[in-house]
């Protein structure tokens, strides 16, 4: 119902308000859209700009799930860490995208970095909030029957901060995806972002747009799946809110 | 046999607020206890009944004295019945038994089907913590505490949580499996009827941490509370409470 608006609207702007060189209908659109698959390509664009948001991702989780195990440990470093991980989650992502183009040029490290800067934070606070809230009364539970500080760290820890780590993950990917997305269209030779630019070179608005239609429709179908995963990770909650 | 030792044990909390003063929560507790006893601990709440059980399990450490907990002179095996059920909500019934159990897998699944077969839950064991009623979730804490063949069990106002049918209905399964299984255990409660029902020794603390009352029931088991000899007992032991709270108020005036 949503989408169906939201097409009517489009094509009533498009033919009515402005004009087909400035805003091509959803028809035009999708045959743009029709043309890009059939290139074949587009695929490999996908794959690409895929692939360096992961790795974008693994670096920050490379260094924010430890920085958020320290905050959410220790007082000293909460304070320690703090302003700079909110300071660095303010910041707009397209900030980061300049200064990995800065760093790297035109390169694939440009979105790598860039993704793994605004990622970070996010996950860092996400596992420090966890870990905040661990049940001390699970902990002591734990000692009093003689389990091992591995034990409680792989049963009870580690579960306890799993929502929140996913919630984090969940946030940052959608934020991550949207800046390796504009790291592109600035510096990179490859990968959606740069066929957006290079359709908006060519003058094909259309062109932009089907890119852009297309990324969505990917971002949606991630989302959809980590919320399934999501699920299933945490089906013993559904039970916890109807208790 | 197992054997529980509390010689001049004081705790002492930091301070609540800045500038507070630290909280004695015991100020000078020793007893002894060992073998095939039931002993409870009552006394008012804030006397430091459960920071006791805490220290006793290795939870917490004492500021001064000792406590020793030995079975045939090797470290003993505790078991922790908790005042809420203390689950791992993400893990079912049986994976929050495998948890505390040192035994290989199978054996492990086979002891822990026997206790929660005990406590009436035998159909219960793929279930999470969130699908069970509040008495459900503490029979699971009290089968867990059972099935690591604890030397020493500890139960920290295990029914307080429940309703009088629901926890009238576990003490008498306590009763049970302790006439089953003859652990020492170390019970508290507020509860001086819960303490008549099921001890043989009940200890009483004052206000402060310290010992104020130390005596051995006879009664025979099953006890019933409509036994004149029951009713006595209790009447006893609340006599003292009063006398325990007249003193309080003519040290205090
Ligand atoms: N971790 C702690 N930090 C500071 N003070 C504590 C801590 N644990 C207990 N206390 C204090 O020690 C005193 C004894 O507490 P404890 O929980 O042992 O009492 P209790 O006898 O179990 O009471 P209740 O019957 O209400 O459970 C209280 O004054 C409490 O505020
Ligand atoms: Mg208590």
């Amino acid at each position: 119902m949503g989408w169906a608006a939201f097409f009517g609207i489009w094509a009533f702007v498009s033919a009515v308000i402005l004009d087909e060189f400035t805003l091509p209908g959803p028809l035009k659109v999708w045959n743009e859209i029709l043309e890009i698959v059939r290139g074949g390509s587009w695929a490999d664009d996908f794959l690409i700009s895929i692939s360096k948001t992961f790795m974008g991702f693994m670096i920050a989780l490379i260094v924010g799930v430890p920085v958020g195990y320290m905050m959410g440990r220790a007082g000293y470093w909460k304070a320690f860490f703090h302003d700079g991980v909110v300071g660095a989650g303010s910041i707009p992502g397209i900030v980061y995208a300049i200064i990995a183009l800065v760093i790297f040029g035109i390169g694939f490290q440009g979105p790598i970095l860039a993704v793994g800067l605004i990622s970070m934070p996010f996950i860092a606070l996400n596992v420090a909030e966890g870990l905040e809230g661990v049940d001390r009364d699970l902990l002591s539970m734990s000692t009093a029957f003689g389990r091992s500080d591995r034990q409680a760290l792989r049963h009870i820890l580690i579960p306890s901060i799993m929502p929140f780590a996913f919630a984090g993950v969940r946030l940052s990917f959608a934020i991550a995806w949207k800046v390796e997305a504009l790291t592109e269209v600035f510096g990179s030779s490859n990968g959606v972002g740069f066929q957006i630019r290079f359709a908006f070179q060519g003058f094909s608005i259309a062109g932009v747009l089907a890119w852009t239609l297309m990324f969505i429709a990917l971002l949606l179908l991630i989302e959809r799946g980590l919320a399934i995963v999501e699920r299933w990770l945490f089906r013993w909650r559904t039970w916890e809110q109807a208790a | 046999m197992a054997t529980l030792q509390i010689e001049k044990l004081t705790k002492t909390f930091p301070p609540h607020s800045k500038d507070g003063r630290p909280v004695r929560a015991i100020q000078d507790i020793s007893f002894a206890m060992s073998g095939q006893v039931f002993v409870s601990l009552v006394g008012p709440s804030g006397c430091g009944k459960s920071t006791l059980l805490n220290i006793v399990s290795g939870v917490d450490s004492p500021s001064t004295g000792t406590v020793t907990v030995t079975q045939d002179g090797k470290k003993a095996r505790l078991g922790y019945v908790f005042q809420d059920s203390r689950l791992l909500p993400w893990r079912t019934v049986m994976q929050n038994m495998l948890y505390v159990s040192d035994l290989p897998e199978e054996e492990g699944r086979a002891n822990a089907s026997k206790y929660l077969e005990m406590v009436g839950l035998g159909h219960a064991h793929d279930m999470y913590p969130g699908q069970l009623s509040g008495g459900m979730q503490q029979r699971v804490g009290i089968a867990r505490a059972f099935s690591v063949s604890p030397d020493l069990l500890l139960m920290d106002e295990p029914f307080s949580h429940l309703d009088a049918i629901t926890a009238r209905s576990l003490r008498e399964e306590l009763q049970v499996m302790w006439n089953a299984t003859k652990k020492t255990v170390l019970f508290v409660t507020h509860d001086v009827m819960e303490a008549v029902q099921l001890s043989n020794r009940i200890i009483t603390l004052a206000h402060g941490g310290t010992v104020f009352d130390d005596t051995t029931i006879e009664l025979p088991f099953p006890r019933k509370a409509s036994d004149p000899e029951f009713a006595a007992q209790q009447a006893e032991i609340l006599g003292r409470f009063e006398t325990m709270e007249l003193e309080r108020t003519a040290a205090k005036g």
